[in-house]
């Protein structure tokens, strides 16, 4: 299955994105000169069944339609799996919802903003497409099972394309049923959550909700947790448009889509007859979306420096670590070879099996035994997550001679967290696990990312967290306890209590590297008892407030620390912070800041670029405090 | 496509078979392109029949008639060696057809009767089984045959045909069918089962993947066929196994392979098979040369391998020679061996009992008190 030399055939260009399972790279086909678009999965970092994933390349390579992106080819090149597929430049729907006022940076922005591009006309000619696309899917046996605005891609020419098969079911039989739990929490149909078989039906209620969401910019009950979401929409009744801006088709074909009994509810291709759709313009009306939306990201600063593919270390030379097996009685002199070049490891190695191994001295051997220097650190999944920072990063507080500033004011209020509850870009549920948790929730989740490649690169991904309270351990670490240390280091500026918490905070780190569980045992001890002093109770927030922004059960920490207003004025004042708001206004007009916030994973951003996005979010957690505390700001 | 069920006559579905026969034997002639197009539309036609569409059910007589017709014109082998030259639809449509043929059973059929042109082709047509292998040859048709073929091999006859092919000399037709087959005789390596190696490891990521899939279903559904026949070929299988798939340049091939050897050899169908390849030193330096590979989760894999020699009570004199040259080390390497495998708690527990055995091991190496169980017997 190697195919080194396919590779070559591809010029390969800037980073698009990061999907569900892979970073997604610009391409260029030398042979055809076709620019395509590059899905790169590494497979070392995937603990899942590789055929899971051939199971996306097997649903892709037998679609041919107009209305499916178009796949390429695969082929391996060491440990990664290289997808080509169709390259589409105007981006996904998600994009252009938000694409002229940026996403909402959190729940009460949304309330001011009202989602910009996207009108009835836009909306009907996206659902035509769609519905077309997914009327050659059922055809075909195929169900995609993860229709939703962030998987509709739109050419430069205004074409509507479904994409990412991640999770698509193949039938063997048309009449056949499913009864695997896969999608996005928000828009999945009631009939997948009950697990009582489903079919294709379970498509279109999602292009329902997409259509809500197209309008709206966010799926229904998006304030709700994601896991009280799989409770709702079963039990609810059917989420409908309401309103006189709407119009009557508009609204009826919603209401067609999201009829709950899924048996009375109309396939792709009675829909193509509804009213709504027959009176649907052509795309040519949405290509002025695409260009438009082209034009408004050429005009804000223009990335300088794009995140260009790069072949990482693994690939080019990957460890060479001589054998050291010793498998003749006869003990050869000791050789010195400390690195060898691969193809001269490959060759040993192909001789120690049949018996003839070059043996080593067994000090050398009990050197080169030592794990640590060799195979374990080969493969680091988070090394995407490593290259988009630019702001240098701290490997421990206790190391600062001066306090960090950049996360100082992220614990009580996180900007970017309520992205994660806010659904659109809540991940995709899959019946199996794929590479990291973390690289799903990349962008979205600059704490966790940022905190975690800091601290760890040779850690083990998220994956290799086996129970559910060892994950939740490590995130409540990631998310809570890590940035309280870090903020309330910079805070304090009595040198011995700074001393003090760096200790405690050390205590911590090791404790969330050896027991992630406990961890998270702990934290709940503790919230429950201060829970239950009447006192201190009231220093806990309302669980409300806490489960609309993190998707998530999660812990929060009696330990974050009360403010005043003599700390911010320190902060204000402090160089880090300056700097920020250099960058800010260096980089984007002042009202803009919330726009980065459309950078997330999954998405296809053309030039996205990194320098900015971190500089943003460090101001946009600034800024998301900063109102938290003065809401008038 | 609702017409065909009113208008047409019955007799229709019939034609279907012999159009599509005439069709697929002028591919070659002049016209072939033109005849490529009729003869997608005939499939099209058929798959529709057999599957019906959203609005209508298939007609259960005309599918029987269909089914017969397909029988007489001999198309399932037809469909199956021209797999490769159909066009992108009408191999999917081909797919289609096959596994709706291969369910049949006609109303009047007990439910637990084989469905009838599957029965018809294990007795008279094995051939259909062996052309749907070789559509791996090809790119094009590797992902359709493949899908009819997983579907076909939950047959234990049919999984028993494929493992037991032997080509016939001279290329004549081999007539024996099922009966055929003899369970004790040697195979000599040329037959469709040993291609896989080769598709597994060399064809494009495609066709490779996909043959895996297959090689893994053939290999572990039907246990007490796959036991016997390890255990008749046992040399020959593992000589293919270890060198072609275990030492492959590929990591998927040489990932999935260490995973499915661990599969093989822990199930217990298979302990005579387990008990004959742990006993051989020779498997053990592969399986250790496993353990020091650059790559975190052929390491993990190898592991589940390396364990089940470790684990043995009765440890060939050749396995406990290198375990102990290799003590020291062993002990020493899987102290740290993926120790950020943190969580993992099955993994550490056996980490740790095997360091433990290794430990305990006499200085000097032991008679086995027990001999492999000996080989093409079964474990029952």
């Amino acid at each position: 299955m190697a195919s080194e030399g396919a590779a070559n055939q591809y010029q390969v260009l800037e980073e698009l994105g990061s999907g569900s399972f892979g970073v997604v790279y610009k391409a260029i086909d030398k042979s055809s000169g076709d620019v395509v678009a590059i899905k790169h999965i590494d497979l070392e970092s995937s603990e899942d069944d590789i055929q899971e994933i051939q199971q996306e390349i097997s649903v892709l390579s037998t679609c041919a339609s107009p209305y499916v992106t178009q796949y390429r080819a695969s082929f391996l090149r060491g440990h990664k799996l290289w997808i080509v597929m169709e390259y589409l430049g105007g981006g996904s729907c998600l994009d252009l919802v938000w694409g002229f006022t940026a996403r909402p940076a959190s729940r009460t922005d949304l309330l001011q903003l009202k989602p910009g591009s996207f009108n009835e006309a836009h909306i009907a000619i996206i659902c035509r497409e769609l519905l077309l696309g997914l009327e050659y899917l059922h055809q075909e046996g195929k169900i995609h099972r993860d229709i939703k605005a962030a998987n509709v891609l739109l050419s430069d020419k205004g074409k509507v394309k479904l994409a990412d098969f991640g999770v698509a079911a193949q039938l063997t039989n048309i009449k056949s049923q499913r009864n695997t739990f896969v999608g996005t929490p928000f828009w999945m149909a009631p009939e997948v959550i009950q697990q009582a078989g489903y079919d294709f039906k379970a498509d279109i209620w999602s292009l329902g909700i997409t259509a809500i969401e197209l309008i709206n910019g966010e799926p229904p009950n998006a304030n709700v947790h994601p896991m009280k979401v799989l409770f709702l929409i079963p039990k609810a009744p059917a989420p409908r448009l309401e309103g006189n801006q709407y119009s009557k088709e508009f609204k009826d074909f919603v209401a067609q889509c999201l009829v709950k009994d899924c048996d009375r509810r109309p396939s792709a291709k009675e829909l193509l007859r509804h009213k709504f759709i027959r009176s649907a313009g052509k795309v040519e009306a949405l290509q002025e979306l695409v260009e438009r939306k082209q034009e408004w990201d050429g005009c804000r600063t223009r990335p300088s420096h794009p995140r260009f593919y790069e072949e990482t270390l693994n690939n080019m030379k990957p460890k060479s670590e001589p054998d050291e097996w010793v498998f003749d009685t006869v003990k050869a002199p000791p050789s010195v070879a400390h690195r060898k070049s691969t193809t001269k490891r490959r060759k040993l190695s192909v001789i120690h099996a049949n018996g003839q191994g070059v043996s080593s001295g067994v000090e050398e051997s009990l050197k080169r035994l030592d794990l640590k220097d060799t195979p374990l650190e080969y493969s680091s999944p988070q090394s995407v997550t490593i290259k988009k920072g630019t702001v240098r990063r701290q490997p421990s507080i206790v190391q600062l001679t001066t306090p960090t500033k950049h996360r100082q004011v992220s614990s009580q209020k996180k900007p970017l967290q309520p992205d994660l509850s806010f659904g659109n870009t809540g991940s995709t549920v899959r019946v199996f696990r794929r590479v990291s948790d973390n690289s799903i929730t990349t962008l979205v989740d600059s704490d966790a990312s940022v905190t975690g490649s800091t601290r760890d690169e040779n850690r083990p991904p998220m994956t290799a967290n086996v129970t559910k309270e060892a994950v939740l351990g490590r995130r409540a670490f990631n998310k809570v306890m890590d940035p309280t240390f870090q903020e309330l280091h910079a805070q304090t500026g009595n040198q011995e209590k700074r001393e003090a918490i760096s200790k405690l905070a050390d205590a911590w780190t090791a404790l969330d590297a050896i027991d992630p569980e406990g961890e998270y045992q702990l934290l709940k001890a503790l919230i429950e008892k201060a829970q239950h002093d009447p006192k201190l109770a009231s220093l806990l927030p309302t669980s409300r407030k806490v489960s609309n922004r993190d998707p998530t059960p999660q812990a929060t920490p009696p330990s974050t620390p009360q403010r005043s207003g003599a700390k911010l004025v320190m902060a204000q004042s402090n160089p880090h912070l300056k700097s920020h708001r250099l960058r800010r206004s260096s980089v984007m007009p002042e009202s803009d800041h919330r726009e980065k916030l459309a950078h997330l994973p999954g998405q296809i951003v053309p030039g996205m670029e990194h320098t900015k996005q971190l500089s943003d979010v460090l101001y946009g957690r600034w800024a998301g405090a900063l109102r938290n505390r003065w809401p008038a700001v | 496509m609702s017409f065909l069920f009113g208008r047409r006559p019955r007799t229709n579905t019939v034609d279907l078979s012999k159009q599509a026969r005439e069709q697929i034997l002028k591919l070659d002639g002049p016209g072939g392109a033109a005849k490529a197009e009729e003869l997608a539309k005939t499939l099209s036609q058929m798959k529709y029949a057999l599957q019906g569409t959203q609005e209508a059910e298939a007609a259960p007589d005309q599918v029987h008639s269909l089914v017969m017709g397909m029988i007489q014109e001999d198309l399932l082998y037809l469909l199956a060696v021209n797999l490769h030259r159909l066009p992108f639809e009408s191999r999917k449509d081909t797919q289609v057809i096959f596994s709706h043929v291969f369910r049949f059973r006609p109303q009047s059929a007990s439910p637990k009767s084989e469905p009838m042109a599957l029965s018809y082709a294990i007795t008279n047509r094995t051939e259909v089984f062996i052309e749907l292998c070789n559509g791996y040859d090809h790119k094009e048709s590797a992902t359709p045959a493949g899908t009819v073929l997983r579907e076909v091999l939950k047959n234990e006859q049919v999984a028993a045909i494929i493992l037991y092919h032997e080509p016939v000399e001279g290329g004549g037709v081999n007539t024996k069918g099922l009966s055929g087959i003899q369970i004790d005789a040697k195979q000599s390596g040329k037959g469709v089962f040993w291609k896989f190696f080769k598709w597994i490891d060399q064809g494009s990521f495609e066709v490779g993947a996909d043959a895996f899939t297959t090689f893994r279903e053939l290999l572990t559904r039907h246990k007490s066929v796959v036991a016997q026949y390890l255990g008749t070929n046992f040399d020959l299988f593992f000589d293919q196994y270890n060198n072609t798939l275990v030492k492959s340049e590929s990591y998927v091939t040489k990932r999935q392979s260490i995973k499915l050897l661990g599969e093989i050899l822990l199930d217990r169908a298979n302990y005579a098979v387990m008990t004959a390849y742990v006993d051989r030193g020779e498997h053990l330096k592969i399986c250790m040369n496993l353990l020091r590979d650059e790559r975190k989760m052929v390491q993990y894999e190898g592991f589940h391998v390396f364990k089940v020699f470790v684990a043995n009570p009765h440890k060939s004199i050749a396995v406990q020679k290198i375990l102990l040259i290799n003590r020291d080390r062993l002990l020493v390497f899987l102290k740290h061996f993926l120790e950020d495998r943190t969580e993992d708690e099955q993994f550490i527990d056996e980490r740790e009992f095997l360091i433990k055995q290794i430990k305990n091991m006499p200085p000097t190496p032991v008679e086995p008190t027990q001999k492999p169980a000996p080989l093409g017997s079964q474990s029952r």
